[in-house]
């Protein structure tokens, strides 16, 4: 399946739009990671444990929103967006949507010979 | 007795935590950034235009490719951001924090459409996000900064 943030496909041509697809999820991390993140907020550096958190939940909500896709027999997703809300302290929702579409790849015209 | 021990602490907490360990990782940070945006010059294209500069026709179909990054405050950070909110201003030391998490997760986007054998992203987008809560009214707030990059990577014709 192709996934792109984009509104067109480099090379495919979009014959049939069929709407919006979404995927979320609610992840948090053991309290020993918010732990973690407290000391390393001490000396500086990156948080690994929010890195993997984030990485995780986006993960698993563009599976979601492909397995939505798939239903609808789309084989691209178009445009995709992403946002983060805060559910709670240590926690953060990850929610991806996008437009469902089947592409087809463009036949390369022939170039007329003069 | 206490008072001396708590501004014993806080040497520590500056001194150690914030000047020689802070400042040592944001440093080897931007050397480690530099280098790697020194190689990507030139055979890398980035753009964040919606269209698809320079592609190539027939090329390997586009793919999204996304990175995360979530670089800590460190205590000195802190501390002088305190101030700043005093008086009001610049906060020069969370610019450069905002700056490296942005520098390195557009970083890790190119690497990683670059191992895909991609040679051009374009629709690079940023935005932040909030992992620790700190908006749900936590009461310990951290300190960070986390950005979520997106971007599209695809073929381009680069000469």
């Amino acid at each position: 399946m192709i996934i792109t943030n984009t509104e067109t496909i480099a090379g495919h041509e979009i014959v049939q739009v069929l709407g919006i697809v979404q995927g979320n999820t609610v992840r948090a991390k053991h309290a020993g990671r918010d732990i973690a993140a407290g000391l390393k907020n001490l000396v500086g550096g990156e948080l690994r444990g929010y890195t993997e958190l984030l990485t995780e939940s986006r993960r698993e909500a563009v599976e979601r929103m492909m397995a939505q896709a798939q239903q609808l027999g789309a084989n691209a997703v178009v445009n995709i967006r992403f946002t983060t809300s805060a559910v709670t302290a240590g926690a953060a929702e990850m929610y991806a949507y996008g437009t469902a579409v089947v592409a087809q790849p463009n036949v390369v015209a022939a170039q007329p010979i003069d | 007795m206490d008072t001396i021990i708590q501004i014993l602490i806080f040497l520590f907490l500056i001194g150690f935590c914030g000047l020689a360990c802070g400042r040592t990782l944001e440093k080897r940070h931007y050397r480690d950034i530099e280098q790697r945006e020194r190689r990507n010059k030139g055979k890398f294209l980035v753009t964040q235009l919606k269209s698809f500069p320079a592609s190539q026709p027939g090329g390997k179909a586009p793919k999204v490719v996304m990175s995360e990054v979530v670089i800590g405050s460190d205590y000195l950070k802190t501390w002088f951001s305190q101030w700043r909110n005093l008086f009001g201003g610049e906060m020069k030391s969370f610019r450069t924090l905002q700056d490296r998490a942005k520098r390195e997760a557009l970083l890790r986007m190119s690497e990683q459409a670059q191992s895909e054998g991609y040679n051009a992203l374009c629709n690079v987008r940023f935005s932040g996000a909030d992992v620790g809560g700190n908006t749900s009214g936590r009461k310990n707030k951290l300190h960070f900064a986390a950005i979520i990059a997106t971007a599209t990577a695809y073929d381009a014709n680069v000469s």
